[in-house]
């Protein structure tokens, strides 16, 4: 199936744009076992966007794309912030909803998947930015939590409202000063993954994107109990660099500053029982698959 | 005039298996591996110049990509 779906009629191929052409002959629908390690080599998810050069937040967008495990039937809700001028450039199905309504039109989306297609595997993966998430969504976020949805939330953490010049934000860190926030923060950083863990999230991460194969794993993971158990939750932090005052070049040591020990974005994981107990069950499969196909091969 | 990257060939150490530059690049499809010449190569029109490969390249000590300007 996979790259049946995207295949160009043979008598309009050349008036296709190369992008697209590019995406059939090349991209990794349908493979098994993608990673950040196919980046380079095949043709990528996301195409030329609007996001500023050197920003964090794209090289977790790409880490992100690669490592979808099912992308030909995943559906991407994104919300509006930086991520939502990078989703017209993404191939994979998405939908932009209103500001803070992402958890809830993908609570919808699922269900609606699920009554429509009942023998496949659909995916619903959210992703937003703090605000979003934490700020204008946070009713949406945790009653979608409460309720058990079985849908992967993923947090793209830069600690303010990037966008619209620097507004402090509920993940903003207590005491910085911001471009419109002149008297810096006045409480805690809000510990969503905590709250996450409490409202009943099945799998819980917050990580920088400094380092490709921790991503690959946190968002494989997210997807895939989210598939079978419950909702989860990743928080990568992707900082702004225009915002932050640091230049171009310098957002990758600042992720690497801040993910050492003691720091504010040590790495972090909670995985229930029930989702250990199944990703235990998914994994011995995959090597019996590959058993066999060596043998059959 | 914009500022872009460039892989130095003779230096670069793409064959045995660095992909460093590849990996850290916030544009998607800009700095490709060339199969055929076993080094990075950038594409171009798609970058912005923003000197992350160039970090991350020289702080493992391979100086193989610079910023030129077209």
């Amino acid at each position: 199936m996979s790259k049946e779906k995207i295949k160009i009629n043979r008598e309009f191929y050349d008036i296709m744009p190369k992008e697209y052409q590019e995406l059939v002959e090349d991209a990794t629908y349908g493979k098994e076992g993608r990673g950040w390690k196919d980046v380079g080599e095949s043709k990528e998810m996301i195409e030329e966007h609007s996001l500023c050069a050197g920003c964090p937040e794209s090289i977790a967008f790409r880490y992100v794309l690669a490592c979808l495990p099912n992308p030909e039937d995943t559906v991407m809700v994104g919300s509006t912030g930086c991520t939502s001028l990078v989703f017209p450039h993404v191939a994979v199905h998405n939908i932009h909803s209103l500001f803070g309504n992402q958890n809830a039109v993908a609570s919808g989306l699922k269900r609606a998947l699920s009554y429509r297609f009942p023998d496949k595997v659909k995916d619903v993966v959210v992703l937003a930015g703090d605000g979003a998430t934490v700020d204008i969504g946070l009713d949406m976020t945790l009653q979608s939590w409460f309720r058990q949805e079985k849908i992967a939330t993923i947090c793209f953490d830069n600690e303010l409202y990037a966008n619209t010049g620097g507004q402090s934000s509920g993940l903003m860190q207590k005491g910085f000063v911001a471009k419109m926030a002149p008297a810096g923060k006045k409480f805690d950083k809000v510990d969503l993954p905590e709250i996450a863990r409490q409202s009943g999230c099945h799998y819980v991460t917050m990580l920088t994107v400094s380092k490709p194969n921790r991503v690959e794993k946190a968002i494989r993971n997210a997807i895939l109990i989210a598939r079978e158990i419950g909702p989860t939750y990743v928080q990568l932090y992707t900082p702004c660099i225009l915002e932050i005052g640091k230049q171009m070049m310098e957002g990758l040591q600042e992720m690497r500053d801040s993910e050492g020990p003691g720091k504010r974005f040590e790495f972090k994981e909670y995985i229930s029982d029930e989702a250990k107990a199944y990703l235990e069950s998914i994994a011995p499969k995959k090597k019996r698959k590959k058993v066999t196909a060596q043998t059959e091969g | 005039m914009y500022a872009v990257a460039e892989v130095i060939d003779e230096d670069c150490v793409a064959h045995k298996g660095c992909r460093l530059c590849i990996m850290y690049c916030p544009e998607a499809n800009t700095i490709l591996f060339d199969a055929e010449k076993k080094v990075a190569k950038v594409i171009e029109p798609s970058c912005k110049g923003c000197e992350l490969c160039v970090v991350v390249c020289s702080a493992a000590k391979h100086n193989a990509i610079r910023l030129v300007h077209r």
